[in-house]
Formats: C-alpha cells, structure tokens, sequence
C-alpha cells in the first residue's frame, strides 16, 4: 500500500465510520424507547469522558500540587464565566487565560 | 424528534455556527499546528500533512497514523490502527440525528465528515437546549475544518522554529479544549443527569488504569449512556422543567 493508500483509505475508513451510522441513526432518532435515551445521553457522557480524558493528559505532564491548583482555577474561571454569560468561547478563553496566568504565579 | 420545529434561513444558520465555532477554533489551532510540526519532523513534506488534514480530519489518530508510518509499520496496521482509534465515532450520528430538526439527505456527507469529538460535544450541549438546524452543524463543523487544515499548514510550514517553547502562552493554549469541554458540560447540565456524568467520567478514569485513551473514553461513553436509557420516562419529562 502506497503512502497516499493509506491515507486515502483512513480518511474513506473514518467517514464511513461517521457517515453510515448518521443515515440509521435517522430511522432511529424517530423512535421514543430506549435506543432513544440512550442515544439523547451519549452526548453529554461523551462530554464528561472527554473532560476526563483530557485533564489528565494535562495532570501527568506535571503530577505536582502546583498543577492541580492551576487545573482547579482554571475550571473555577470556566465554570464562573459560564454561569455569568452563557458564553462558551469566552468561559473557553478565561479559563485557559487563568491556567496560563496560575503557571506564571506559581512559578518557582 | 421530540423537539418543535425552529428553523431560519439555512446561510444564516450557518453563519451562526461557524461564529460558535470559534472556541473551537482557538482549541484546534494550536493542536493543528503541534500536528504539523509533527509531521515535518517526522519526515513529511508540508504539503503531504496538510494533506492527512485535509483528508482524515480526526485529531489524535492523526497523529498516531504518522508516528506509525515514520516507525515503518505497514500500511494495514496502520490503517487498523486509525480505524479502531476512530470507531467511538460510529455513535456520534445516531445521537446527533436525535438532536436534529431534519437531516436533508444532500448535507448528510457534509455533516459526517466534519463529526468529530469537539464537534459533537458542542452541538450536542447546544442541542440540549433547543433542536439543531443541520446548516449550523455544517457551519460550526467549517470553522472547526478550517481551523484544523489551517493550523496544520502553518506549524507543517513555519513551525519547526517555534516548535514546544514551553512559555505560559503555550502552557494556556493547553488547557482550550478541557476548558471547552468544561463549559460545554456546563451549558449542557441538568440535575437530573448527574448519574450519566458521574458514570462515563469514573468508568473513563478506571478504564484508563488498564487501556489507551480512546478505548476508555468509548467504555466511559457507552457507561454513561447506559445509565442514561435507564432513567424512567416520569424523569425525562421532569428533566425539561430542571
């Protein structure tokens, strides 16, 4: 297999992933049993495992408590933020602002 | 569908969402442009991983695909590798076209090729609070595309110089996409689904003792909607009112 095959074929591979179970998920969106709430909850668990997913990522590049307060202020800021402005690009960028500002301060 | 129609101009509705994609554009650039720097110094030329972006368009198994492929793994294991990176994503249009008001057959290729994580957990959390028309989908998926192919081409281009400096920009732009998803949980929260977030997020973090990311992020998903379709219908209907 040539280097633009593989390619090729993980960009076709993936879009068939994405794009098949989109079409029966039509017939399936229709329907009100438990196929349906199932459905409707995977987003939000999809969200609270990438949340998981990803701040440890972050916690292992460092495991040390100066990490763990800039991980702790910056979700405060982003929690904050959205809850005074339903805005999530902004709770996005302060809490990712307080993050950096946080590693600065508590900088040996 | 259980939502009422609510829909405006399709051009609109796209403008809207390529600007809420703009957090999602600040969390891809800066991984699109590690993903291009990458690439270069792995022994591809600009052009060929702008390429792998603008043809795979799906993050981490991008960068596996090419750590396999400059370690000399042949093309079919790195193709199985890819594809079972990106297997989680077999859920994510079934859950999506429950969220939809219609999903005109036309845009529905346009609307999978842009599926990704960050794509789907911000139309879902927007979908939590009113139905979702497919051309915001397709113009929140466009700026995220965009976005990604170009962050790739500059770090495949002039990123090499500027390559992991450590500085706190650096260091800030690491936590966009946990600070988006935070504030998409947070958008998309409702009491009554504290068991869902609680499940997929413990079952993640245990799953991840014995397996790579995206296998316990699959088995955390697939927990946490588990737990999800067993909430009695009287619940569902209390939710809306929480």
């Amino acid at each position: 297999m040539t280097w633009w095959g593989i390619v090729i074929a993980a960009g076709v591979g993936t879009f068939l992933i994405r794009y098949l179970p989109l079409l029966s998920g039509t017939r399936l969106a229709r329907g009100e049993g438990r196929l349906n709430r199932f459905l409707g909850a995977l987003g939000l668990a999809a969200i609270a495992a990438l949340i998981v997913l990803s701040v440890s990522d972050l916690w292992w590049q460092a495991p040390h408590w100066r990490g763990g307060v800039r991980l702790a202020l910056g979700t405060a800021a982003v929690l904050l933020v959205q809850r005074l402005t339903p805005n999530v690009g902004l709770a996005t960028l302060v809490g990712a602002g307080v993050y950096g500002a946080a590693g600065w301060i508590l900088a040996d | 569908m259980t939502f009422e129609r609510a829909t405006s101009s399709p051009w609109r509705a796209a403008g809207r969402g390529l600007r809420e994609s703009l957090s999602l554009v600040a969390g891809y650039a800066p991984i699109a442009f590690s993903f291009g720097v990458i690439a270069v110094q792995s022994g591809l030329r600009p052009w060929q991983a702008v390429g792998v972006s603008l043809l795979v368009f799906a993050g981490a198994s991008q960068f596996v695909m090419v750590a396999m492929m400059a370690a000399g793994s042949g093309g079919l294991t790195v193709l199985s590798a890819v594809l079972m990176m990106n297997l989680r994503h077999l859920f994510y249009g079934p859950a999506l076209a429950t969220r939809l008001v219609a999903l005109p057959r036309r845009l529905a290729p346009w609307l999978a090729f842009g599926l990704t994580d960050e794509v789907f957990a911000t139309a879902m959390a927007k979908g939590v609070s009113r139905p979702l028309e497919p051309a915001w989908c397709l113009g929140l998926a466009s700026g995220a595309y965009l976005a990604w192919v170009g962050g790739t081409a500059l770090g495949a281009s002039v990123g090499a110089g500027w390559a992991s400096d450590g500085g706190y920009v650096a260091q800030a732009l690491d936590f966009v996409l946990p600070a988006l998803f935070l504030a998409l949980l947070a958008q998309a929260w409702r009491r009554a689904r504290w068991p869902v977030v609680a499940v997929a997020a413990g079952v993640t973090l245990l799953a991840m003792v014995w397996w790579p990311g995206h296998v316990a992020m699959l088995v955390g998903m697939l927990a946490g909607a588990l737990v999800g379709s067993r909430r009695p219908r009287a619940e569902c209907s209390q939710e809306a009112t929480t």
